[in-house]
């Protein structure tokens, strides 16, 4: 239990603006330990530029980002990256001419040795590390039941399947925290249940993740904490259960479809 | 007839695989770095002189330490060029100020290449020089050794992409940059490695082409479009693309020269480029591309 008090990533009054646009205005959060924590909010609420800020896509205007007790603002993407920062994005970002185990692949391949001289002089140790890669890449598509589609080209998956595929991606470089950019958009409900099962899963396995989503099912499924945002303001933070019945985000989020449905929920025999 | 037409074949091959090399590095840098380079033809040139110029005809070294010498510093300046001005000009808010940064590079190697060599030719003695007669057919040392050269530089530049770690990160940078920064790929870092390996065919090229068209400011002009056509016509962005489509205008203007006056054969890649870019931009491979 301690260590889930132990904060993993904590952004401290993270602004950003562009030109007269405050698209992310003192924001604080802190991401805990072995926690899946949701970033929730309307559109165009600073959600993913919240991301981008975190894994150093954009400058930040103002204020830190520290990721295990150490600063990582003004840090480059790889940088970040290589701290252990995993991400999926709300666009996918597939490599399109690779086979989906390539792809995933490619996650490991900056934690390897697999240099141009090692790879001339060392070509035994550099196969048996490419077996490695492979075999831990194959273990993720097992884990995600995506082992069958292993050696089909990613712009030929259907878009559920290449969206799911950057999760293993993002496992593959050993992250201590998996950002997580809408990964539900776009999924059939099926998909979406073995999505949930998967993070859910990781998760038991001691993985932390920073989940941005618009599907309430699997927010409130998954969460343990959620931070609310609103024209780029943290508006609310808490349990779930707290977040649901926080007048302010229901106002300015789940809206009085949200409202009405629980109230018909209520009345329900 | 049947001796000429494969004697032009062999000659159309071997220009062919130069063409292809200059559509590789051309692909390189464009799929790297989204950039047009215009500047590669006065790399050509610079990695020739630097060759001819320097390494043979000024320190008289060896030919295998005048190249070793030559392709090192050429590696060293193409990741100077992407450190100092690629990676700069990538990041413009408009491609044209990008492809105007190309343009004016070139302006400024031709520039320094007269200033410090000169502006007159220089040939090299003994460089590839020489004839080889197989049957009825009198090969030049120079194609053999243009086909043997382009043929070892494509299959060590796959095995370099499939295998070791930059190169598959030179593959990633290509399709998505934004997705291989958060796989840890440092992004910049790559292209410095792509465009090194770009400038060193183009000095490869200067080297193989110095029999065929001696060492001037001007020698690779041609060769430089007939690169960027072989892009076009194989498939832009497309490395088997460059491949096919300078062997198969190596092929066809040295064909032509059975029809038309030689003279006239240079036209003959421009009007395929033409005739490709109206009716069919993706060129051969272009699905794939």
């Amino acid at each position: 239990m301690s260590d889930k008090n132990e904060l993993l990533l904590k952004l401290t009054d993270v602004s950003k603006h562009f030109a007269g646009l405050v698209a992310v205005d003192k924001v604080n959060i802190g991401v805990r330990k072995n926690t899946i924590h949701s970033l929730i909010g309307p559109n165009g609420a600073g959600k993913t530029t919240t991301v981008n800020l975190i894994t150093g896509v954009l400058p930040l205007t103002s204020g830190t980002v520290e990721f295990m007790g150490e600063k990582i603002n003004g840090l480059k993407t790889y940088q970040i990256a290589r701290k252990g920062i995993g991400r999926t994005f709300q666009n996918i970002k597939v490599f399109e001419t690779m086979t989906l185990l390539e792809n995933v692949m490619v996650g490991g391949h900056q934690l390897t040795k697999m240099g141009v001289l090692n790879t001339i002089f060392n070509f035994r140790g550099t196969a048996k590390e490419d077996k490695l890669l492979k075999e831990k890449a194959e273990y993720l598509l097992d884990k995600l039941g995506m082992y069958h589609l292993r050696n089909h080209t990613m712009k030929n998956l259907p878009y559920g399947r290449q969206k799911i595929s950057e999760i293993a991606r993002a496992m593959m470089t050993d992250p201590k925290l998996i950002l997580l950019d809408e990964p539900a958009a776009g999924l059939n409900p099926s998909e979406r249940a073995e999505l949930v099962a998967v993070i859910q899963k990781s998760h038991e396995e001691g993985m932390t993740f920073l989940l941005i989503e618009h599907n309430m099912d699997v927010v409130m499924n998954v969460s343990d904490d959620i931070s609310v945002l609103s024209f780029g303001r943290l508006i609310a933070k808490g349990e779930p259960n707290a977040i649901k019945n926080n007048d302010e985000v229901i106002t300015a989020y789940l809206g009085s479809a949200f409202v009405k449905d629980q109230s018909e929920e209520k009345n329900q025999p | 007839m049947t001796t000429m037409v494969i004697q032009l074949l062999i000659t159309g091959i071997a220009y062919g695989l130069i063409y292809s090399l200059v559509g590789i590095e051309y692909t390189l840098v464009w799929n790297s770095s989204g950039l047009l380079n215009f500047s590669h033809d006065r790399l050509i040139t610079l990695g020739a002189y630097i060759f001819g110029g320097s390494m043979i005809l000024s320190l008289n070294l060896n030919y295998p330490v005048a190249i070793i010498v030559t392709l090192a510093i050429m590696g060293c300046v193409g990741a100077l060029l992407a450190m100092g001005v690629f990676n700069r000009l990538r990041s413009m808010r408009s491609n044209i100020f990008a492809i105007i940064g190309t343009v004016v590079l070139s302006k400024i190697i031709a520039e320094f290449i007269r200033l410090f060599w000169g502006s007159g030719n220089m040939r090299v003695p003994g460089w590839l020089s020489g004839t080889v007669r197989i049957g009825n057919f009198a090969i030049t040392v120079a194609n053999i050794v243009i086909t043997v050269v382009a043929i070892v530089l494509v299959i060590v530049l796959q095995l370099f992409f499939k295998f070791t770690k930059s190169g598959k990160a030179i593959r990633c940078v290509q399709q998505n940059k934004k997705a291989s920064a958060l796989m840890g790929i440092n992004v910049n870092r790559s292209i410095c490695i792509t465009t090194g390996i770009s400038t060193i065919i183009c000095a490869v090229v200067g080297l193989l082409v110095i029999p065929l068209v001696n060492i001037s400011a001007t020698m690779a002009i041609t060769i430089g479009l007939k690169g960027f056509c072989a892009g076009v016509i194989g498939g832009f962005g497309y490395i088997p693309g460059a491949i096919v489509g300078g062997i198969f205008i190596g092929i066809i203007e040295n064909l032509a020269t059975l029809v038309i006056p030689a003279v006239y054969k240079d036209a003959v890649s421009f009007i395929f480029l033409i005739v490709f870019l109206v009716v069919k931009p993706t060129g051969f491979l272009g699905k794939r591309a």
